[in-house]
Parts: C-alpha cells; sequence; structure tokens
C-alpha cells in the first residue's frame, strides 16, 4: 500500500508541469553554479600565479636577502569558489617581515568591487534561497491541496490508513523532488575536473558533504511545508505562510542576529587598537634610540661596523620582543571580543535553518570566519621559518626597521637568489576538523527534519478530510 | 464607471489575507532596515570620530616632523543607510605619506567579518527582493485568475469597454499596493530625522529621487504581473513564470553579468602592481646609491691634497651645496618612483574600467540590477566611489606633502634621528628631536560628496532602462487583454 501512495506522488509530481518547469530553471542554476565556480578558480588561480611570480621577480635584482620585499598570499581552494564563505571578505596579501606584527590586506572584493556589487553565485546561494523556494512551490499545497481538489476524500473512499498515507506523501515528495536534482549535480560534479580544476579526495568528501547538508536544508522546509499544508486550511494560506517564513529564515532572523549581538558585546575597533600599538612602538623606539645614542666602541674600521651590527641586532629583537608581546596581548584582547561577539551571533542566527545551512556549509569549505585565523596562524608559522632563514642568510632579522648594509667600492655585489626562499603553502583544515565544526548545525538540520517530519504525521493522524 | 472598476480592484487587494501578510511583512523589513542603516552609519561615525581625534592627538603629541603620521579618512555618508553599495567592501582610510602611494585599507568587512557573513540589509536590498515579489504575488493572476474564478465574465456582462477594465486593473492595483508600502517606508524617513542623521537639503532630494526609483522599480513588475496573466490562461502558469523571471531578474542576471564580464577581461591584481613597484624601487634604488657614491668620490678628489684644517673648512663651506645635490637626486628618485607606479596603475585603472563598464551594460538587461545601480548611484556608494575617493586623496596627498616638506626644512632637515660614521671618530649620533612641532596649519583631508547633478548624471540611462521595461510590459499587458480569450 506505501509503494503505491509513493507511486501515486512521484507520478503525481514528476508529470506536472509546475515540476517540469522548476526541474529546469533549478538545473540551469545548478550548472550555471558549478560553470561559474571553476571558471571562478580558474581566474583568481591565474591572479594567485601572476602574485607569486611577481613576488619573485621583484627579487631578482637584489644583492642581500634584507632588502627584499617578501609577500605571501592565500592560495584560492577550489571549495571556496563553490562556497564563498568570507573568502571575499578577507584579506589576501600579507607582507612578511622577519619580525613584527603580520596583517593581511586586499580582499577581493576591496580589490575589484564590481564583484561586490551583486555578490557571486554560489552552492550557498543556490541552496540556501533558490532550492528552499523550490521546495516550497511543489509542496506548500501537499494536503490541503489535494482537499481543495476533492482527490483527498477520493483517496480515502479505499480502505487506506492514515499513516501510511502521509508517509507516502512525504517519502514521495522527498524522493520526487531530491532525485531529479542529483543529476545536475552530478553533472556538475564532472565540470569541475574537465575545467581543470584540482579536487583531492577530501576535498571530494567535503563537496559531498556540503550537498548532503543541502539536502537536510531542502528536507526542512519540504516537511515544514507539508506541515504547513496540514494546518492551514486553504492552499493559498499555506503558500503565504511559508513565503513569509522563507523570507525571516533567509532575510531577516541572520541579519537581526548579527544585529543584537553587535549590540549586546562591544569590540574595540580597529583603530583603537592600531593606534594604542602605534603609541606603544613608538615608546619602545624612544628607549631604543636612547640605548642607540650611549653605544661606544673601542675597536675601528670594519670590525666597528660588525660589532654595532650585532649590537643593533640584539637591541632590534628586545625592542621586538616587547612589540611582540604588546601586541599579543592587546590582539587577544579584541580577538576574545570578537569570538564572544561572533560565537552569539551566530547561536542566535541558528533559530533559521538558512543560517544553519550557510554556516555548515561554510565550515566544512574551508571559507567561515575560521579561514582567517588559520590562515594567520599558519602565516604566523611560516614567519618563524622566514626568520631563520634571514638570519641564516644574513645573520640578523629584518623588519626592525633600521637595516645597515656595508658595502665597500671595490667588490662587485653578487645577486641573490629569489628561489632559496622556503614557500608559503596553505593547509585547509581537514575534513574531520571541518565536520567537527559544523556538527552543532547538522544536528539541528536533522531535529528540524524530524520534527517537521512527525509533526506532519501526527497533524494528518487528526486531520479533518471534508 | 472607470473609478467603480478601480475601487472594486482595491477592494479585492486590501480585504485579501494575502495582502495583511505581506503588509506585515515589508513592513518589519523595511523599518528593520531603516534600524540597521542607522545604527550602521552612527557606529561607522562614532568609528571615524575616534579615529580623527586619535591621529590628532598623535599629531600634537609628535616632537619632530618625522613622527607626524597622517591618515585621510572617509567621512561617513547619511545615505549610505538606504544602499550600502560596496561602501563596507572598501577600505576606510589611506595613509597619506612620501613613501607610499593612496591607498584604501582596512575595510568594515575585513575588520569585522562578522558582519560579511550575512552582510547588511538596507532598503534597496529589501526593494529589489521583497517589492519585486509583492507585485508579482498580487498581480500574477490578475487577469487569468479572473477568469478562472468565472468573474471576468461577469463584469464583461456589462457594457464595459475593454481598455477602461485593463486601465482599471493596472491603477487599482498600483494604488492599492503603493500607498499601504509608502507607509512603513515614510515612518522610515521620519525615524532617520528623529535618530538625528545629519539631512540636508540635498540628500533629501536624493532621497526624494530614490523613493521615486522604488515606485518606478515597483511599477514595472506590477506591469510585468498583469503582462504574463493577459498571456495565460492558468494562474497557475503564469505564477509560474512570473517566478522564473523574479529569480532570473533579481539573483541570476545580475550576477552573472558581472562574472561574464569577469571572462573577457583579465584586471592585474593589486599584488602584482605592488611587485612590479618593488623591483623598480630595488633598481632605482642601486642607480641611487651608485650616483652618490660617484658624487663622494667627485667631492674627494676636490679636497685631495688639502690639510685636514682646509678640508674642515670645506666641507663646512659646501654643506649646504652638497646637502642640495644630495637632495636632488633623492627627489628625482622618489619621482620616477612615483611616475612609475602611477603608469603601471593606471594601465590597471584603465583595464578596470573596461571590466566594469561591460559588468554593467550586461547586468542592466535586468531591470532589477538597473534599479540597484541607480540607488547606489544616488546614494555615492557607486563602483566609482572608491575612485573618487582615491582621486581626492592623491590630489591632497600632493597638498600635504608638499606642506610637510617646507615646514620640515624650515625646522631644519628631518628633525630625527641620525647616525653619522667616521674611520676615525667612530659612530656620533644627532638627536634632533625634543621640539614639539606646529601642525595646526597641517592640511587636513576634507571631502566633498558629489553633487546632485553628478549623482543623478548616471543614473539616468538606469531609470530609463526601467522606464521602457515598464511602458513595454505596460503596452504588452494592454494590446494582448484587447484581445483576450474570456471564456
Amino acid at each position: 500500500m506505501l509503494k503505491i501512495i509513493i507511486e501515486k506522488e512521484l507520478k503525481e509530481i514528476l508529470g506536472s508541469t509546475k515540476f517540469v518547469f522548476t526541474f529546469a530553471v533549478c538545473s540551469a542554476l545548478i550548472l550555471l553554479t558549478f560553470y561559474v565556480g571553476a571558471k571562478n578558480y580558474q581566474i583568481n588561480k591565474s591572479q594567485y600565479d601572476a602574485s607569486v611570480e611577481g613576488n619573485i621577480r621583484s627579487m631578482q635584482n637584489v644583492t642581500h636577502w634584507l632588502m627584499i620585499q617578501h609577500k605571501i598570499f592565500l592560495p584560492p581552494l577550489p571549495l571556496s569558489s563553490l562556497v564563498g564563505g568570507v573568502s571575499n571578505d578577507i584579506g589576501r596579501n600579507i607582507s612578511m617581515a622577519g619580525t613584527g606584527e603580520l596583517t593581511a590586506a586586499e580582499s577581493k572584493y576591496n580589490e575589484e568591487p564590481i564583484y561586490a556589487v551583486f555578490r557571486f553565485l554560489d552552492l550557498d546561494f543556490l541552496f540556501q534561497i533558490i532550492l528552499s523556494l523550490f521546495a516550497i512551490l511543489l509542496t506548500y499545497d501537499a494536503v490541503n491541496g489535494e482537499k481543495e481538489r476533492g482527490t483527498l476524500a477520493l483517496a480515502f473512499a479505499n480502505p487506506v490508513p492514515r499513516d501510511k498515507y502521509i508517509l507516502g506523501k512525504l517519502i514521495g515528495s522527498f524522493a520526487a523532488l531530491s532525485i531529479p536534482l542529483i543529476i545536475p549535480i552530478l553533472l556538475g560534479f564532472l565540470i569541475l575536473p574537465t575545467m581543470g580544476v584540482p579536487m583531492t579526495g577530501q576535498e571530494w568528501l567535503k563537496l559531498v558533504f556540503i550537498i548532503f547538508t543541502g539536502f537536510l536544508y531542502f528536507g526542512v522546509f519540504l516537511c515544514l511545508s507539508v506541515f504547513m499544508s496540514i494546518v492551514m486550511k486553504q492552499s493559498s494560506g499555506s503558500f503565504l505562510m511559508m513565503l513569509v517564513i522563507w523570507i525571516m529564515s533567509v532575510v531577516v532572523l541572520p541579519r537581526v542576529s548579527v544585529i543584537l549581538a553587535g549590540r549586546a558585546v562591544d569590540v574595540p575597533s580597529v583603530d583603537e587598537v592600531n593606534s594604542k600599538k602605534a603609541k606603544y612602538n613608538s615608546q619602545v623606539y624612544e628607549d631604543q634610540f636612547k640605548k642607540m645614542a650611549a653605544f661606544k666602541t673601542n675597536v675601528q674600521g670594519q670590525a666597528a661596523f660588525q660589532e654595532f651590527q650585532k649590537f643593533m641586532g640584539e637591541l632590534q629583537d628586545e625592542s621586538a620582543q616587547k612589540m611582540k608581546e604588546f601586541t599579543q596581548k592587546i590582539n587577544e584582547e579584541r580577538s576574545n571580543r570578537q569570538a564572544v561577539q561572533q560565537n552569539l551571533a551566530f547561536n542566535i542566527s541558528r533559530i533559521s535553518p538558512s543560517a544553519c545551512f550557510s554556516l555548515a556549509a561554510t565550515n566544512i569549505a574551508g571559507t567561515s570566519l575560521g579561514l582567517i585565523n588559520d590562515f594567520m596562524e599558519q602565516a604566523t608559522a611560516y614567519q618563524d621559518v622566514f626568520k631563520k632563514f634571514q638570519e641564516a642568510k644574513t645573520g640578523a632579522a629584518g623588519g626592525g626597521g633600521i637595516v645597515i648594509i656595508t658595502r665597500s667600492n671595490d667588490e662587485k655585489e653578487k645577486n641573490i637568489d629569489p628561489k632559496e626562499l622556503p614557500q608559503f603553502k596553505y593547509n585547509p583544515p581537514d575534513f574531520g576538523k571541518a565536520l567537527g565544526k559544523s556538527i552543532i548545525d547538522l544536528v539541528i538540520l536533522i531535529v528540524l527534519n524530524l520534527v517537521f517530519f512527525f509533526g506532519s504525521f501526527i497533524a494528518f493522524l487528526k486531520y479533518d478530510l471534508r | 464607471m472607470f473609478w467603480i472598476l478601480v475601487q472594486k480592484e482595491l477592494k479585492s487587494i486590501l480585504q485579501s489575507p494575502k495582502f495583511l501578510a505581506s503588509f506585515l511583512t515589508f513592513s518589519i523589513l523595511v523599518l528593520l532596515s531603516f534600524y540597521t542603516g542607522i545604527r550602521e552609519y552612527k557606529d561607522y561615525e562614532k568609528n571615524y570620530n575616534t579615529a580623527v581625534n586619535l591621529i590628532e592627538t598623535n599629531m600634537a603629541q609628535a616632537d619632530s616632523w618625522s613622527k607626524v603620521q597622517y591618515s585621510a579618512f572617509r567621512e561617513p555618508n547619511p545615505m549610505q543607510i538606504f544602499a550600502s553599495g560596496i561602501n563596507n567592501d572598501i577600505g576606510r582610510y589611506s595613509s597619506i605619506s612620501r613613501w607610499d602611494p593612496v591607498k584604501l585599507t582596512h575595510s568594515v568587512y575585513n575588520d569585522d567579518p562578522i558582519f560579511a557573513v550575512f552582510r547588511y540589509v538596507d532598503f534597496s536590498f529589501i526593494a529589489t527582493i521583497v517589492l519585486s515579489l509583492f507585485a508579482i504575488l498580487f498581480t500574477y493572476d490578475a487577469i487569468n485568475g479572473e477568469r478562472e474564478n468565472g468573474t471576468l465574465k461577469l463584469v464583461f456582462s456589462n457594457s464595459i469597454p475593454r481598455n477602461k477594465f485593463i486601465l482599471a486593473k493596472f491603477t487599482g492595483s498600483w494604488l492599492g499596493l503603493v500607498v499601504p508600502l509608502s507607509i512603513p517606508v515614510l515612518l522610515g524617513f521620519l525615524i532617520m530625522v528623529i535618530s538625528g542623521i545629519p539631512v540636508s537639503g540635498s540628500v533629501w532630494v536624493k532621497i526624494i529621487f530614490l523613493f521615486a526609483a522604488s515606485l518606478l522599480y515597483f511599477t514595472f513588475f506590477i506591469s510585468l504581473g498583469i503582462l504574463v496573466s493577459a498571456l495565460t490562461r492558468h494562474s497557475s502558469t503564469s505564477f509560474l513564470i512570473l517566478l522564473t523571471l523574479w529569480i532570473a531578474f533579481v539573483f541570476i542576471i545580475p550576477r552573472a553579468g558581472v562574472m561574464a564580464a569577469g571572462q573577457f577581461i583579465k584586471v592585474p591584481t593589486n599584488a602584482e602592481l605592488e611587485s612590479q613597484r618593488t623591483a623598480y624601487q630595488q633598481q632605482e634604488w642601486n642607480k641611487y646609491s651608485n650616483e652618490t657614491q660617484k658624487l663622494w668620490e667627485k667631492r674627494n678628489k676636490e679636497m685631495e691634497g688639502m690639510s685636514e684644517a682646509e678640508k674642515t673648512q670645506y666641507r663646512k663651506d659646501k654643506e649646504f651645496e652638497w646637502m642640495d645635490e644630495s637632495d636632488q637626486i633623492l627627489k628625482q628618485k622618489e619621482k620616477d618612483e612615483n611616475d612609475f607606479f602611477e603608469k603601471a596603475t593606471g594601465v590597471a585603472k584603465n583595464k578596470r574600467n573596461q571590466l566594469e563598464h561591460l559588468a554593467l551594460i550586461l547586468s542592466r538587461i535586468s531591470p532589477a540590477s538597473a534599479y540597484q545601480l541607480t540607488v547606489m548611484n544616488l546614494a555615492s556608494t557607486d563602483l566609482a566611489m572608491k575612485q573618487r575617493y582615491e582621486t581626492a586623496m592623491k590630489d591632497f596627498r600632493e597638498k600635504y606633502n608638499e606642506f610637510s616638506e617646507k615646514k620640515q626644512k624650515e625646522s631644519g632637515g628631518f628633525g630625527g634621528f641620525s647616525i653619522s660614521f667616521n674611520s676615525s671618530g667612530g659612530f656620533t649620533f644627532k638627536d634632533g628631536r625634543g621640539k614639539s612641532v606646529e601642525t595646526k596649519d597641517l592640511p587636513r583631508f576634507s571631502y566633498q560628496q558629489s553633487q546632485l547633478s553628478a549623482a543623478l548624471a548616471p543614473s539616468i540611462i538606469d531609470m530609463g532602462i526601467i522606464i521602457i521595461l515598464t511602458l513595454a510590459a505596460f503596452a504588452g499587458a494592454y494590446l494582448s487583454f484587447l484581445k483576450y480569450d474570456m471564456r
């Protein structure tokens, strides 16, 4: 019996013009999204390569390792063009120096504001806005529509148990809507390697999981929509309700949560922090100058230079250490406040399934707010490597502000070989870690699915068929 | 007769539960957008004031000209409440100095990425998405819905000309939707005034234009809804078609247009430009040190054969001349570097302009993007904002540098720290600091928001596009209804 009901449901949905129409639109959009993602990856990759190459080229005529201006770049990741997250908003380039604080600058949107005007098309957007609307459109009249048309009474003229009927309805509509979507998605998967996007095994796994999360989110709207069609007497009423819920979930709740959190937790502005740093910095250098002025040496000539170099190195290390401690402290204060604010905002926003999906998807893709921390952490680790390299090459670390390079007239300086420079590599968090971060959101989505599923089930048992 | 039909239409809209739900949703959204816009503006203003004050305090404390550091900040703009545009995406300030070119850094979203996660809601966003959706919701069954209900036949059993009916339909739905939906918007303006946002006369004019543009955009979707409902037999079909058009207009075409343009035109990134500049600087530096070295060799030659005392005297006599010579070389180097960078950025800028131009042309197919562009232009948060600010800051930088250089000279050199090495005397340090500096006359950056006419001019094309599309949709609806099969 259940099979027959499911079959009927499948036939009914798949045979309707509404389905054919929306399915065609969604498929086109899914394929477009994958195509655009792959294309964007290519563009970003070529820009990244050009930047790295330019960085190396800028060192070619340099004769001393302390004179280089080294920059590291956040490489584009295949998944970040499919689920953008904040990857276009955050700084991608870091000027590297052996000591001192690192700041990432030049976000994609800052550099090319044209993309900021209308934003990007990605999987997050597709599932969050388009596919959820698709789910609502095809199920808002699942039960009350049948009643209006009189087919419900007809169905129950046969000895059909109610529980089987509603179960068949839910399973049937989910299968009818999600299975056809899998086809364009699989085709989209094929687009990626064809267009030369290098996906590792881990990334495939993440991508599959993002799609899975997307279907969970899709399921929430589908079950909720069926539930509404039972609760509301008329299909026009349930459609309106769903539309309002959709707007609230997609547009209103996520933003309101950020506003609320912004009000509740005060975070000192970057300018304040920077000015504190600048003040402390000038104080530290004031001390350094005093010590420098007191420098005395007994030796003469080249030896004096060497001694001065050594003295300066020590002095700079000391100042850098002081600065480092201070900036660490003050940055930590700010980032702690920020973390509190972010957590609060996210927790409030989780009322909305759209926000849950978006958070889960960006976490898995590695383009959530954690991307900033990961990038900075790995850049700081690289800074140590870079500092050691510079020290090994020159005996001093750059970045302290004063570099003294002695040149004598007769010897011809040799150019450095920029290829010797250790390279920066960014490693995105692995699948397990990414999954761990998105587990709350996944659980919420699953729970919501269950709640609305059983909600419709129970509501239908008491449904007035007339 | 006409007014009876209009009244009937008004009644049917205002009394439907659909209307109540959408009116409430819209009101909440609009008020929310105003609220967040005002908060965002005030936060920006607060940050701006703190930052400017900090710069002033630091300048007051500076004890040498080399310590005076100035940054030019983008001022808060009350129009960002309606359309934040790219306001949060591009940098808030640029440091102004002799050494570094103007570059806007520290965007709001970069500093506080939490706001980038879900972005802000501003009025233009709500209007683009929700207004158009509501227009469709209320008009998708304007004609074919009445046919399905049988009311169309009923109406035409009276002697009513078709053209009057369709005009009344349009007028009725327009009034029925525009009047109530204007209420929360007007309320929003009121809230804005009450919360003390400085709204000058020209800002009011811009707001009025913005309101008019929103109405126009809304009207387009009403006409489109009636057109499609007059072209199709079933309301379910017209709804689907309209929804697809809506998705395409609002979400797909704008994005696709920009991305398509991105495929055709490749713009060199700032990082590439920077590295070109660094390479050039290195080259210039090598040249500079060679030249200075030659200069010293020449001077030493001149002094050959003099006694120690004569040498000292000679040095003393020539001190200023020599300093000028060195200064000349340094200046030339700076100028060359600047010119080089200007040229390189000029090329990149041209490319970027081409890209933006093409992207906007492609995306303008959609009235939704035409509307958004209009609003951004009115709010001066459009794409060109970045360039406008950068140009203004560049001009300012020149003035600033000229002034501070003059002052430095007057105060006798850099006033900073100097280390000199003499093979016999060892190291000597000179500390020229300790005096406080008078920075009161130093120019401060101020920016004149673009004139009303300048803000309006670029939006004329966009408004024109929407007007033409609206007229076309309306004419289409009118003509197709004249031939509509009422059975």
